[in-house]
């Protein structure tokens, strides 16, 4: 069982990565980037690439993986978004999704349609903590996830640029207005976003392998911790990637927990199958909403004018 | 604009004689096929139309219907021998039942989780379609669905499909021009686009919604029992997140509110790929790059480019149309108030985050009389007039409307009650007339239902009527000559203006406005009293807001002081400015403020 | 008798090839779903056609037309109908995804045109219709010889099941739950894994406590490698006979050797070089252009459609006649014999092969011939 509780700490620790940068955009565009999950995918691709090429672990490929999908955020802002910045948001919705097929296909043609696997962040293998064995790629994903979003943070509140950002993100024309290039700090903020998701890449790509068609799967769980947290809330989107993770790991499991219910009861077992945790998952979704219409921490995003 | 009002029915004629003559052109049965499967999607997109163009509300679950009626006109067909218009039937029916279970929970809900929770009834329902494999087939799906069977006639593949299909979209063509062109539709704009403003016109937005969700629901129905037995297979695939990407695709390309959009979107969407799948897999990078170069070059969808680059006809206004307006039969009167108190504030309070914005205000207005309330800025006056139009819910306290209670309603009820309003902030709908943006008033009086509006004939004769009313009160606000202008390209005083002549179409019996005078010259702060002064006259009752107090002065029959959410002073408008907390209020704190700059 | 001399004049008319100087010349669809989730299994698929293709006897004039199903139900459809008047079009290769099959079939019957796909799954040759063709053993054959190798062999009744919930996956879940039952065995435990799904620790605990002899799975490729690896991280000592997936070598690419220490895997076909000419240059020609070995899927496209370019080498004329002579006639490929009975089920060997824990290539350790469904 600790075991468990493990592997969804570390779950939700990636999911933190994709829906943390997923609400960065939002807030500094008002838009959803639909091409986030496919950020994984490409994020994937290239540790798994560099990884049996250079024969190095994920922390040492991680910063060219890191370079590389901030260029390829940045760009995917300047042909999906910027010509559309003034445009409806749903535009954004189809250019993205539009950008996502572009990435995905790309990834096909590239590397196959093989799965690929990534490098270990650290190394493989697990540690012995008493009689729970700790897997070492769990443990390192968890830190290095708290590793980036500390970055993040100092990034954003402690340095010029986090605080033009920062100040896109809470009022773009009071930042114009103001004299800072908006459209330069919308395309960082992509290129950090696809950072922070290229990197979670990187920890899926060892772990559960990487297919060119994973990024709708990754998208639909972003959204969901995203919007259930609250939406353009950073607090919120951690939470939500924690219930995301719960639901994928914990749920399914609790049979486990209780044995002399399930005993009794045998055809429980199937509502607690790793399909039937994806529905509860809705539906504890539309729960939350009917108490909180504005998700758990509350809108906190700009509308978009 | 005559250019246009030219080519306009040219292209419209060009554009029915290339889509007629596609299929005779391209008539391989490949051809055939793929065109039939643009009809299928076209259906799905004209009623995503509904609730995504109509009312703007960006639903995910169109793709679920479509794939939920797929399923129950299959399994109908497959393993109970239905026929064709029983599964067809069914299939609607249920969609539509689901929908209606659905909006309990999620129509209440804002765009993004409104979004999101839609998307969730779509993966809900792709998963126990793969689970529920007894009934379903599980996720192989479930072959073996007919060819749609007619009167004992089954409509074979090719043609005689093609038409049939076709004849559904020609339908749903014709049930969305319906509900697009008349008063009814005029209406779902105003909810599109300004739901607070259709709120203040006694349009309730929820009914609204609710009524295009079950529409869009029962047209996806329409759409997935046709696709189910056009591909002749029911599989998890028709539920899959794909489906209402495309759709939303067609909807955004085509432009979201045009009917001929959603059937160009359903035909490029549907075709693209097939063309370009020479290129193996890469056709999905050149099908991508060429929806992203159509969304940057006409991102109003195909329908917008063509109205930028050809500007619709206006149309016309009701008298030229030869139908006689009505003349002004009332005289102007005199200005008389009456001693009888048409609506009344008892202890009203309202706080926001401990923060009193309102407290314990009292005060009534009488018939006919011209009320003002003033006060500095944040000092509860724009809370006050949320609070009677029903926008805010006061925390204690009575409002009465003609002796009964109306703080418990909703604003679109209060409204309907006789309680019209302006905004402070201009609240009109941009790329509408000024005519229709105060025709739209007439939307409860005219009783104008979404049923009535399938019936609608040749010309919609509650808009007819609704713009002829419009016309006259326009007339009596000076904006004739205006009627036919979009509101974008008004001037502010103007828009002002089309505010107040909009509440007035209401027939209200209090009409409250919010900083009336606000960004108006001297002249048409004078016009405008005159005209204020004329409509007491004719026993509305007017409350209004300001600050300009050069303009009340000579208008204003009673008014109150509000500081800090508390009534200060409540008396005729010589007495107020004497009164000393009032001048303490705006004058002492003037002199502060200049004080310290 | 009659099928010997089928199978003598089928080979005199392979051998004769180069003697006939006149070309034939032809159009070979080839309808596979190389985008999407099933892209991998339908690239396997594309190459072992386009070697086929280029392997093709002598005097063919063959000009292929690679058409990608997608991930649409009628994906495979609407591909079929696009090419199916063609004159010089006899037959066309289809995906081995079930449900596009399953939505071509009334397009082929209506044109008459034979359609070879190397699906496994139930229902594509239940549907009585003559022009379907399949080239993959039907999962009651394959997955009979999964569960007779499990309970003959390893003598072990227990099993718990992982599949994925895709046409695949539920489709050998029920014929091995169904034909392990029959033979006095117990499913224990069984769960469907979506295949987006990533974390399945949950499903293996409740499989580790669940107690199994043998872990029996249907899975795609990134499924099942998960699958594996987390079974030997987790140290869970259970033997593992897996689908054919697991012995593709784009799987066991993502494993150690050492954690597919005694997995096993039942496959339609297997390969080693030395048995005869035909199977070392397929080989050889496959390993140098895609640097790998073949998987079933390429194997299995590979002789279907080497048999269908030697009907119409042999004299086929019309989609009618390479329909008799894929229904009646008796052909070698380089994998199996393939012979259609009543419902156009060509392939009826499947073998089953294990890991050593040494290398990545699996041995084979048993060969069923000719099994019969149930």
């Amino acid at each position: 069982m600790i075991q468990l509780l493990f592997n969804t700490l570390s779950l939700a620790a990636a999911y933190s990565l994709l829906a943390i940068g997923f609400v960065l955009v939002l807030n500094a565009t008002g838009a959803v980037n639909l091409a986030h999950g496919s950020f994984v995918v490409v994020g994937g691709f290239l540790a798994a690439g560099l990884g049996s090429w250079l024969k190095l672990p994920g922390a040492v490929v991680l910063p060219i993986v890191l370079a590389g999908m901030m260029i390829i955020g940045g760009l995917l802002s300047l042909i999906a978004y910027y010509p559309l910045r003034n445009r409806p948001a749903v535009s954004v919705f189809i250019s993205t999704l539009s950008m996502s097929a572009i990435l995905e296909t790309a990834t096909l043609l590239i590397f196959g349609p093989s799965p690929r696997v990534g490098p270990p962040i650290l190394s493989s293998g697990a540690i012995q903590v008493g009689d729970v064995a700790l897997n070492v790629q769990s443990l390192s994903t968890v830190l290095l996830a708290v590793v980036l979003v500390a970055a993040q943070y100092v990034i954003f509140s402690r340095t010029v640029l986090g605080k033009r950002l920062r100040a896109v993100a809470e009022d773009r024309e009071m930042a114009r207005a103001l004299g800072m290039n908006v459209n330069a700090m919308i395309v960082i903020t992509f290129g950090i976003a696809a950072a922070l998701a290229g990197a979670a890449g990187l920890m899926f790509a060892n772990t559960f392998y990487i297919t060119p068609g994973d990024g709708e799967a990754y998208m639909i769980k972003t959204y969901v911790a995203a919007t259930m947290g609250g939406w353009g809330s950073l607090r919120g989107a951690i939470v939500g990637a924690l219930f995301v993770a719960a639901f994928e790991v914990l749920v399914p499991s609790l049979p486990l927990a209780m044995p002399s219910l399930v005993g009794a009861l045998p055809s429980l077992e199937a509502l607690f199958s790793p399909i039937a945790s994806t529905i509860w998952l809705y539906l504890a979704f539309l729960v939350v909403l009917f108490f909180r219409p504005q998700g758990l921490f509350g809108e906190a995003v700009q509308q978009r004018a | 604009m005559s250019r246009s009002a030219h080519v306009r029915p040219l292209l419209g004629a060009v554009g029915l004689c290339l889509l007629a003559s596609w299929p005779l052109i391209m008539s391989s049965p490949y051809d055939l096929r793929l065109f039939t499967l643009a009809g299928v999607f076209a259906i799905l997109a004209i009623g995503y139309q509904f609730i995504f163009g109509n009312v703007g509300e960006l639903s995910l679950s169109q793709g679920a219907f479509f794939g939920l009626s797929a399923y129950v006109s299959g399994i109908l067909a497959v393993k109970a021998g239905a026929d064709f218009p029983q599964s067809f039937a069914a299939s609607i029916i249920v969609c539509v039942l689901l929908a209606v279970l659905v909006s309990i929970p999620v129509l209440r809900l804002s765009t993004h989780y409104f979004a999101l929770a839609t998307l969730g009834v779509g993966q809900v329902l792709l998963l126990v379609a793969i689970e529920w494999q007894s009934l379903t087939g599980g996720a192989i799906g479930l072959s073996g669905v007919p060819l749609p069977k007619l009167f004992g006639v089954q409509v074979a593949r090719g043609w005689p499909l093609l038409l049939f299909v076709w004849c559904f979209v020609a339908l749903a063509a014709m049930v969305a021009f319906q509900v697009k062109r008349g008063l009814y539709g005029l209406a779902c704009h105003v909810v599109r686009q300004n739901a607070v403003a259709a709120r203040s016109l006694a349009i309730d937005p929820d009914s609204i919604r609710f009524a295009m969700f079950l529409l869009s629901a029962a047209m996806a129905g329409v759409a997935g029992a046709l696709h189910a037995h056009t591909i002749r297979i029911v599989s998890p695939e028709g539920l899959d997140f794909k489906v209402m990407i495309a759709c939303l695709t067609m909807a955004v390309i085509g432009g979201r509110t045009h009917i001929w959009g959603a059937i160009a979107g359903a035909l490029l969407v549907v075709h693209l790929p097939e063309w370009l799948r020479g290129f193996q897999q890469s056709y999905l990078i050149i099908t991508s790059s060429v929806l992203i170069a159509i969304l940057i070059v006409a991102p109003e969808g195909l329908a917008g480019l063509v109205d930028r680059l050809l500007p619709p006809q206006r149309s016309k206004s009701p008298d030229s149309d030869g139908l006689s307006p009505i003349q002004d039969r009332t005289s102007d009167g005199v200005l008389m108030p009456s001693e009888t108190p048409i609506l009344a504030v008892r202890e009203l309070t309202k706080t926001f985050g401990g923060v009193h914005a309102l407290n314990n205000v009292s005060f009534s207005l009488m018939r006919g009389s011209i009320a003002a309330v003033i006060g500095p800025n944040g000092s509860g006056k724009t809370t006050l007039v949320n609070c009677i139009t029903g926008n805010y819910r006061a925390d204690s306290g009575a409002i009465l409307l003609g002796g009964g209670e109306i703080g418990a309603l909703g604003s679109d009820e209060i409204a309907a009650r006789g309680v019209g309003r302006t905004f402070q902030n201009l609240r009109l709908v941009d790329d509408m007339t000024v005519l229709d943006n105060v025709a739209v008033a007439r939307f409860r009086a005219e009783a104008a239902t979404l049923g009535k509006s399938f019936l609608i004939g040749r010309r919609d004769e509650k808009l007819s009527r609704a713009r002829s009313h419009a016309l006259r009160v326009l007339r009596r606000v000076g904006l004739e000559h205006a009627a036919d202008v979009n509101c974008a390209s008004l001037a502010h005083g103007t828009k002002r203006l089309v505010e107040i002549a909009r509440a007035i179409c209401l027939d209200p019996a209090v009409l409250l406005l919010d900083e009336p005078a606000a960004g108006l010259n001297e002249t048409e702060q004078a016009e405008l009293a005159r005209l204020l002064e004329a409509l007491a006259a004719r026993g509305l009752t007017l409350l209004i807001i300001e600050h300009n107090m050069e303009f009340l002065k000579n208008l204003a029959t009673h008014m109150v002081c509000l500081d800090y959410g508390e009534l200060i002073a409540s008396g005729r408008p010589s007495a107020i400015y004497q009164d000393e907390r009032v001048i303490e209020a705006y004058v002492g704190r003037r002199q502060a403020a200049e004080a310290t700059a | 008798m009659r099928f010997a001399r089928r199978i003598m004049l089928a080979a005199t008319a392979l051998l004769s090839s180069s003697a006939l100087a006149q070309e034939t010349s032809l159009t070979v669809p080839i309808i596979a779903p190389i985008t999407g989730l099933l892209a991998l299994e339908g690239t396997s698929q594309l190459n072992g056609a386009n070697m086929a293709i280029a392997h093709a006897p002598a005097g063919l004039k063959i000009k292929s037309q690679v058409i990608d199903s997608g991930t649409a139900a009628e994906g495979g459809a609407n591909a079929l109908e696009r090419v199916a008047g063609d004159k010089s079009t006899y037959f066309s290769v289809a995906p081995l995804f079930g449900t596009q099959v399953l939505a071509m079939l009334p397009v082929a019957l209506e044109y008459k045109i034979p359609i070879l796909a190397p699906t496994g799954t139930g229902p594509v040759t239940e549907q009585g219709n003559p022009y379907m063709f399949r080239l993959y053993p039907h999962d009651a054959v394959s997955k009979a010889a999964h569960i007779r190798y499990v309970v003959e062999e390893l003598k072990l009744k227990k099993a718990a099941i992982l599949y994925n919930t895709t046409g695949y996956g539920q489709s050998g879940f029920k014929y091995m739950s169904e034909y392990l039952t029959k033979v006095g065995g117990e499913v224990i435990f069984s769960e469907g894994v979506d295949l987006s799904a990533k974390e399945i620790s949950a499903t293996l605990a409740k499989l580790k406590a669940a107690k199994p002899d043998v872990v029996l799975i249907q899975m795609h490729s990134a499924s099942i490698a998960m699958v594996v690896k987390q079974l030997a991280a987790a140290n869970i000592q259970i033997p593992v006979v897996g689908n054919t997936t697991i012995a593709m070598p784009a799987t066991a690419s993502l494993l150690q050797p050492s954690e597919l220490k005694g997995v096993c895997a039942e496959s339609a076909s297997w390969l080693e070089k030395g048995a005869d000419a035909a199977t070392d240059r397929f080989i050889n020609d496959y390993v140098s252009k895609h640097g790998a070995m073949p998987d079933a899927y390429a194997i299995q496209q590979y002789d279907g459609l080497m048999m269908a370019l030697v009907a119409v080498k042999g004299g086929a004329k019309s989609t009618e006649d390479v329909r008799k002579y894929m229904s009646t006639t008796e052909y070698k490929g380089v994998a199996m014999r393939y012979k259609a009975d009543a419902k156009g089920n060509l392939a009826h060997s499947v073998v089953i092969v294990c890991y050593d824990g040494a290398s990545l290539n699996p041995k084979l350790v048993k060969r069923y011939d000719n099994v019969a469904g149930f």
